[in-house]
């Protein structure tokens, strides 16, 4: 601060001062609001991670332990651990998790693409109707579907012949019923910015539709499709309702709902619902960290439902 | 668009360019037609049937067979005592969803508005700092729920419980989740701090585009700080804030996890869509759940309308 009224000191010397001072007052408010801000956002998360390095007494104590004295590894032991008491057998439920969220991010991004192509390229009949049809699911609340999807599904497996409850691959399916909206209109925006003209000149080059789409339109698009890909990705992993509903058996729950289930385990064990939220936190921080700057535009195209 | 008229110029097709594009058309949006006819057009129209039958586990089988009830799933709602206002002690969920909505709303903008202005300010770290900010947002929603559950457990080693016993403002720990009156505030709270980040993330993007000789106007005028905000900030910020406000209320109303996960539902903070969940899933009527959310969903679209033809049309006509 001094450094600048000395560097400015050729302007009117009451105005300059008034700034500074007004300059450093901001300064300190700043620090204040950005102390509060980073200890509400990091300490939950701190919480988290520590707890899960805790024994079980330190869970239960007279009092919360605040640095755990040693790295316990019990919860992490009860996790993965079959020769522990409370086996949890949680590696089958990240498992499940990676065998419906890596199936919903590569489909969404697929099956988006085509469309979205068709929406921001093509001029057709019934285009409006088909993007305010695919819009229209915003509004929609997750619970409100959840009852005719799986009063449907049970009615159509009776005639149909397949499993409803505990079936992942009808997880995948309502899954991409809540991520192409969101993918189809990220991606048409992102074609957009691509110029048509490009295209053109490929497609008076003799190249047809599809190799237009295959070798100019997608490798100029890959940051949107990573953008889109990592989105339902996430979603997939973090989705709760329809996996509570859809899944039955312990054996195909997915992360989020067997957190629930050790949680509501009446002997406390908190420690080990810590680990688990850790593990299953930790890749997501990881993958928004790296891909920031995607991650962001992605999110201020209001691309995340919740 | 312009393509397609280049296209016909250079008279590199035929008369059935139009023609064959709405063929490879349709049939790239087929697999997005199919999905989201089949799993959300149909089923929103289906849960109106839905709502007028007698829907249970007993003829779930044979859903199309349900006996025709009428208005009467409507009439057990809204009789219902989760459902409707019974004085100030027992809200009923369609109260509690539309104060928690409101008040989460407003506490988001208003949280999102202060990070996006402290990270509008030039300083070490900003990157990082920015990065961090969003963690509430990104992490899953299961972890933070249970993360906070554990901060306020009822326990003397809940967190909240030692701050408060240790600094002499409570005596005897406290359940905070499980007290009426105070539980749906904290829930109020952790919608505050789960989605400022949004908020944030939509103002700083809008703050970064505002012209800074305004503000070098204001100086001229002898104007401060607070000058600056009241006078260029905020009026910059009106129609962003708006569009903000709609979207994070639309969200919020349609919340099912976050009060299941912190609440269930209990102690004064059943909203419509966990209600909607309990009537189907816990009590297995499917009729009596699909009329909650057919509720929620016209009492949703009515405010959207009124909204967007009074508040949005106001803040784009100034």
């Amino acid at each position: 601060m001094v450094n600048q009224t000395n560097s400015a000191s050729y302007e009117k010397k009451s105005f300059i001062d008034h700034l500074a001072a007004s300059l450093s007052w901001q300064r300190f408010l700043l620090g204040v609001g950005l102390f509060m801000f980073l200890a509400m956002i990091l300490f939950p998360f701190y919480w988290m991670v520590s707890s899960s390095f805790k024994a079980r007494s330190e869970i239960g104590g007279r009092n919360p332990v605040y640095i755990p004295s040693e790295l316990r590894l019990d919860a992490y032991q009860e996790l993965f651990n079959p020769n522990v008491d409370h086996f949890q057998d949680f590696g089958t439920n990240i498992l499940n998790s990676v065998r419906v969220a890596f199936p919903t991010a590569i489909l969404t991004v697929i099956i988006a693409t085509l469309g979205a192509y068709a929406v921001a390229r093509l001029r057709f009949s019934g285009k409006e109707f088909l993007i305010n049809s695919v819009l229209i699911v915003y509004l929609f609340p997750a619970v409100l579907l959840i009852i005719p999807l799986f009063a449907m599904l049970s009615s159509l497996s009776e005639t149909l012949g397949f499993q409803v409850q505990d079936n992942l691959i009808i997880i995948i399916f309502t899954y991409l019923a809540q991520t192409l909206p969101v993918a189809i209109y990220m991606l048409t925006s992102y074609f957009r910015t691509i110029p048509a003209e490009i295209e053109q000149a490929a497609q008076i080059d003799g190249c047809s539709r599809f190799e237009v789409i295959w070798r100019i339109t997608l490798p100029l698009s890959v940051p949107a499709l990573v953008t889109v890909g990592l989105y339902t990705f996430m979603i997939a992993w973090n989705e709760l309702l329809y996996a509570l509903i859809f899944l039955n058996s312990r054996d195909l729950f997915t992360m989020p709902i067997k957190i629930n289930t050790i949680f509501n385990d009446p002997s406390n064990r908190l420690h080990t619902v810590m680990a688990a939220s850790t593990i299953m936190t930790l890749p997501v921080i990881i993958l928004f960290l790296s891909f920031e700057r995607f991650l962001e535009q992605g999110l201020t195209s209001g691309s995340v439902k919740g | 668009m312009a393509h397609v008229k280049n296209e016909n110029q250079t008279g590199i097709f035929g008369k059935g360019i139009r023609a064959q594009e709405t063929r490879l058309a349709w049939l790239l949006m087929s697999p997005t037609a199919l999905i989201v006819f089949g799993l959300v057009l149909f089923p929103a129209f289906f849960s109106i049937w839905i709502s007028f039958h007698d829907v249970g586990l007993d003829n779930l089988n044979n859903v199309f067979g349900a006996e025709f009830t009428g208005f009467d799933n409507y009439r057990d709602v809204i009789d219902d005592f989760a459902f409707k206002w019974q004085g100030w002690n027992q809200w009923g969920a369609f109260v509690t969803t539309i104060v928690y909505s409101f008040t989460s709303t407003i506490l988001t903008l208003f949280l999102g508005l202060i990070a996006a202005l402290i990270l509008n300010q030039k300083f070490v770290g900003r990157g990082l700092a920015r990065g961090i900010f969003l963690f509430p947002y990104v992490a899953p929603v299961v972890s933070v729920a249970f993360v906070w559950r554990w901060i306020l457990d009822p326990g003397p080693a809940g967190v909240l419980n030692d701050v408060l016993m240790s600094t002499n403002v409570i005596d005897l720990p406290k359940a905070y989740l499980a007290q009426r009156g105070l539980a749906i505030w904290i829930v109020v709270l952790f919608q505050g701090w789960r989605y400022f980040p949004f908020a944030m993330l939509m103002i700083l993007a809008r703050l970064q585009a505002i012209d800074t000789t305004l503000f070098e106007a204001v100086d001229v005028d002898g104007g401060n700080a607070w000058d600056k905000f009241r006078y260029v900030t905020l009026p910059d910020l009106r129609y962003v804030l708006g569009a903000i406000f709609l979207l994070r209320l639309l969200w919020t109303f349609n919340k099912f996890d976050d009060i299941w996960l912190l609440t269930g539902g209990g102690y004064g903070t059943n909203v419509l869509p966990v209600l909607t969940y309990q009537f189907s899933f816990n009590s297995s009527n499917f009729g009596k759940g699909a009329a909650t959310a057919m509720i929620l969903l016209v009492f949703l679209v009515v405010f959207i309308v009124i909204y967007v033809l009074t508040v949005m049309r106001n803040l784009e006509e100034d």
